[in-house]
């Protein structure tokens, strides 16, 4: 059987369909995992982002905080987490959180401090006060990049959200860890789950081009 | 030579840059593409070196059709200067001004020296050899597109819009610059601008472009303010062409007077006698050293002490003055308007007075070059106004 | 685990030698590799899409897919073909960074100005010497600013690797720290290893760029924020 055939047979047999440990539940954790470890992301990284662009102010440290973070290796902060509070979801959320901050951060950062200071001037001439300079301004000015550093979390914590599975949690992870553990690797079943991360990938690349439309100005779509 | 024989540029979208453009650019001089945008000028320039090839027609340099070179080779012979410059902002002023020599194969030394020679020639300091581009002023850059145009010394040099980026102040003294290498390098240039005002002041002749890429007119740029081809040509060229058309006369003609001109120990009886005696009345009161002081008028000598000095007295300041040796008729005329006294002081390169001229006296010199006959080479035609 | 303390110098300091140094050494090799096999396919990928327009999205979509698979997986899938050897970690790793290095190299090709380009055929330059006297010099800070990011992104995703059982910090992390003992000491001793690996390496190549592009001195800023926010970080 070649290696398609393999992972059709994988994808075609309806014992992997069904229960707690079947395709759809699966995939419905790691949505529910990587959507909750994005909007605490998106939480913490957004506003401190806003403010730091805005103010011009902060901006070398949050980068640094960003860069900090880009570097520390994910499977080492799972296992710190893991060992201080136990195995259950705050290791992964943890680990996720700290993946998903850089890209928003550094984003919406470069986003509000690149605007052009002719449109700031502009704002302020008009008798604008800082906030809704940042709201009427900057904000819908730095849409575009805000929601491209969304979308590369987005893709990161997808594809990362599988190592929950190897601290005993759910998601697409588990065909993962489950095929290695099948004696020298049930190959189908690693790449069936593979695929499926790379399909919720490209699901979330299509939702970020849908909201694209809707959220930016129409004046700044390309 | 170069020569265009019924050359047409049509793109592929159907647009028509270039219709049946007949012309020939005379070696070693000047010739000015202008017109508005969309007329065909820069792309009737940019066949030259091969950038665009036409559709229909031939170009030839000297003869020889360009599409007979390779377009390497070509363009290695003809300077190309445009507007944002177009320099390499990874390389040092010294290696952009050197990148034709290096391109023909030059030693490192040879092009550098060329180099360092032609920074001198545009006005550039030594030091700034080893800078970059970004570390010098919009005007200092297009003065390395110069020097870069010149390294390999072509005997074409193509300019596309070249000063239209910088401010007037620096366009000024870059105009100025070109007409001063030109007079020493003779070179055959083709000029695109689509400011009138600048085709006038570098041009030895100037072709005008009308939309759609047809010839209007060319002329000699005197000829082209007196006598406009037709009602586009003449509203291209703008209102006050008759004013600007003085640029390209002498002032040397002029009918200078000097028996007004009174000195500061002059008495005031002896003005008052000049008035009289030449039915003036002002006379120009000039310092020991000839060089003006100011206007006095006849109240102010009918007020004064007979035996008062000129020098003693509050003059009207005198204006600007003109060069008699080589301003032009239009000098002459801005400097009779803003004087006080109606009359223009001309003065010599040392700025010592040579005479006054009335306005009634400009008017008639004005009157006798209006003739559309008028051939500017005989009247001793000057390049520009400065 | 709840009394231990946070540092466990002792164990550093017998373990100097092995397994801390072997893993840091073979964390090297594992990330030198992919970044410099990443860099040598991305610059004719990123070359021929920036001359050839109709090859870039294409491109773009395969890398984007390629850095969507998590690495995990990855490693997995080329198990099969590449047995238990470094190219099972540098494969997977050296597709990654392209995601993040072509479009920096089409990005960074596209910056040479069009009066510039203009100003190059004018003199005689054909394509070739085009590209390697003007295009490519000028797309240095570019192609730099993304291998910053595939570097530091890179560094950390190697530890990964370690679930495979392939080395680096990651079997001190997994192994030494984790399965063994729960003990923090080697998992912290390999994330300060790491972090550290990760910006040394981004000091050096930002000291690379200014030997290398000395025309953007005193202005590195700009080339440096214009490729910033880049997509960037690591799929795991």
């Amino acid at each position: 059987m070649s290696p398609f055939e393999q992972v059709l047979n994988w994808f075609l047999d309806p014992a992997n369909w069904a229960g707690t440990g079947g395709i759809p539940i699966r995939f419905l954790e790691h949505i529910q995992y990587s959507a909750l470890a994005l909007l605490i992301a998106a939480v913490i990284a957004i506003p401190v982002g806003l403010l730091t662009g805005h103010t011009g102010r902060g901006g070398f440290a949050a980068v640094s905080v960003a860069n900090f973070a880009r570097a520390l290796p994910t499977i080492g902060v799972l296992f710190v987490v893991v060992v201080l509070a136990g195995i259950n979801l705050i290791p992964v959320m943890v680990a996720l959180v700290a993946l998903a901050i850089p890209p928003i951060l550094v984003n919406t950062h470069e986003g509000v401090r690149g605007v052009d200071p002719l449109l700031k001037d502009a704002a302020v001439g008009m008798g604008m006060r800082g906030p809704e300079v940042l709201r009427r301004l900057e904000l819908p000015v730095a849409m575009p990049l805000i929601l491209l550093g969304l979308r590369t979390a987005a893709i990161q914590v997808i594809s990362t959200a599988t190592i929950a599975a190897y601290v005993g949690v759910g998601g697409l992870g588990r065909f993962l860890v489950d095929g290695q553990s099948q004696g020298r690797g049930n190959f189908a079943m690693i790449a069936g789950g593979s695929v499926l991360v790379v399909v919720l990938a490209i699901l979330v690349t299509v939702l970020f081009a849908a909201v694209r439309r809707f959220a930016l100005a129409p004046g700044l779509r390309r | 030579m170069i020569t265009f024989e019924r050359v047409s540029k049509r793109f592929p979208d159907g647009t028509v840059a270039v219709a049946s453009l007949d012309l020939e650019i005379p070696t070693g001089r000047t010739t000015v593409f202008v017109g508005p945008s969309g007329c065909g000028k820069t792309t009737s320039l940019r066949m030259i070196n091969r950038m665009v090839d036409p559709t229909d027609g031939v170009i030839s340099i000297d003869g020889a059709d360009v599409r007979g070179k390779d377009p390497a080779e070509l363009r290695r012979t003809i300077g190309y200067v445009i507007q944002q410059a177009g320099l390499f902002p990874h390389r040092t002023i010294i290696d952009n001004i050197a990148t034709v020599p290096f391109l023909l194969g030059w030693s490192k030394a040879k092009a550098h020296a060329r180099a360092r020679e032609l920074m001198e020639l545009v006005g550039l300091l030594p030091e700034q050899a080893r800078r970059y581009p970004h570390q010098l002023s919009g005007g200092q850059q297009q003065r390395v597109g110069v020097a870069r145009a010149l390294a390999a010394d072509p005997p074409v040099l193509l300019m596309d819009e070249p000063f239209s980026a910088v401010d007037p102040v620096v366009r000024a003294s870059l105009q100025e610059e070109l007409l001063r290498l030109q007079a020493e390098l003779h070179k055959t240039i083709v000029f695109v601008t689509h400011d009138i005002e600048e085709a006038v002041k570098l041009g030895d002749s100037v072709a005008v472009f009308r939309p759609g890429g047809h010839l209007a007119q060319v002329d000699h740029p005197e000829r082209l303010l007196a006598v406009p081809a037709d009602d586009f040509v003449e509203g291209f060229i703008g209102y006050d062409r008759g004013v600007r058309r003085l640029s390209f006369f002498r002032a040397d003609a002029l009918p200078l007077r000097s028996d007004i001109v009174l000195g500061e120990e002059d008495t005031v009886a002896r003005a008052r006698e000049t008035v009289r005696a030449h039915g003036e009345p002002w006379v120009l009161v000039v310092h020991a050293d000839r060089t003006p002081k100011g206007w006095l008028g006849e109240p102010a000598l009918t007020a004064a002490e007979p035996d008062a000095l000129l020098g003693s007295l509050a003059t009207d300041p005198y204006g600007h003055v003109f060069r008699v040796a080589e301003d032009s008729l239009r000098s002459a005329l801005d400097a009779s308007v803003l004087s006080p006294a109606g009359r223009a002081v001309g003065v010599d390169a040392q700025g010592q007075v040579v005479g006054v001229v009335a306005q009634s006296e400009l008017g008639s010199a004005i009157w006798s070059v209006g003739g559309e006959e008028s051939d500017p080479a005989e009247r001793g035609a000057v390049g520009s106004d400065g | 685990m709840g009394d231990q303390p946070l540092i466990d110098v002792d164990w550093i300091l017998t373990n100097l030698g092995d397994p801390i140094g072997t893993s840091l050494l073979e964390h090297i090799k594992l990330s030198f590799l992919p970044i410099l096999f990443g860099l040598l396919l991305a610059l004719p990928l990123g070359v021929l899409s920036a001359r050839w327009k109709p090859l870039y999205p294409p491109v773009l979509a395969g890398v984007n897919i390629l850095y969507a698979i998590p690495s995990i997986a990855l490693f997995f899938l080329v198990l099969p073909y590449t047995s238990f050897s470094m190219w099972t970690a540098v494969i997977p790793l050296t597709l990654y960074t392209l995601a993040i290095l072509v479009p920096n190299v089409v990005d960074g090709l596209g910056q040479v100005p069009d009066h510039v380009r203009q100003a190059a055929t004018a003199m005689g330059f054909g394509p070739m010497r085009r590209l390697l006297q003007v295009d490519l010099p000028v797309a240095v800070p570019f192609v730099i600013a993304g291998l910053r990011i595939a570097s530091v992104a890179t560094i950390s995703m190697v530890s990964v690797a370690s679930l495979v059982g392939l080395g680096g910090l990651g079997q001190l992390i997994l192994t030494e720290g984790f399965r063994n003992y729960k003990f923090l000491t080697p998992i912290l001793v390999g994330i300060v290893l790491s972090v550290a690996l990760a910006f040394l390496v981004d000091g050096l190549l930002v000291l690379l760029q200014r030997w290398l592009t000395p025309w953007t001195r005193d202005d590195s800023r700009k080339a440096a924020r214009a490729a910033a926010p880049a997509p960037e970080g690591d799929p795991a």
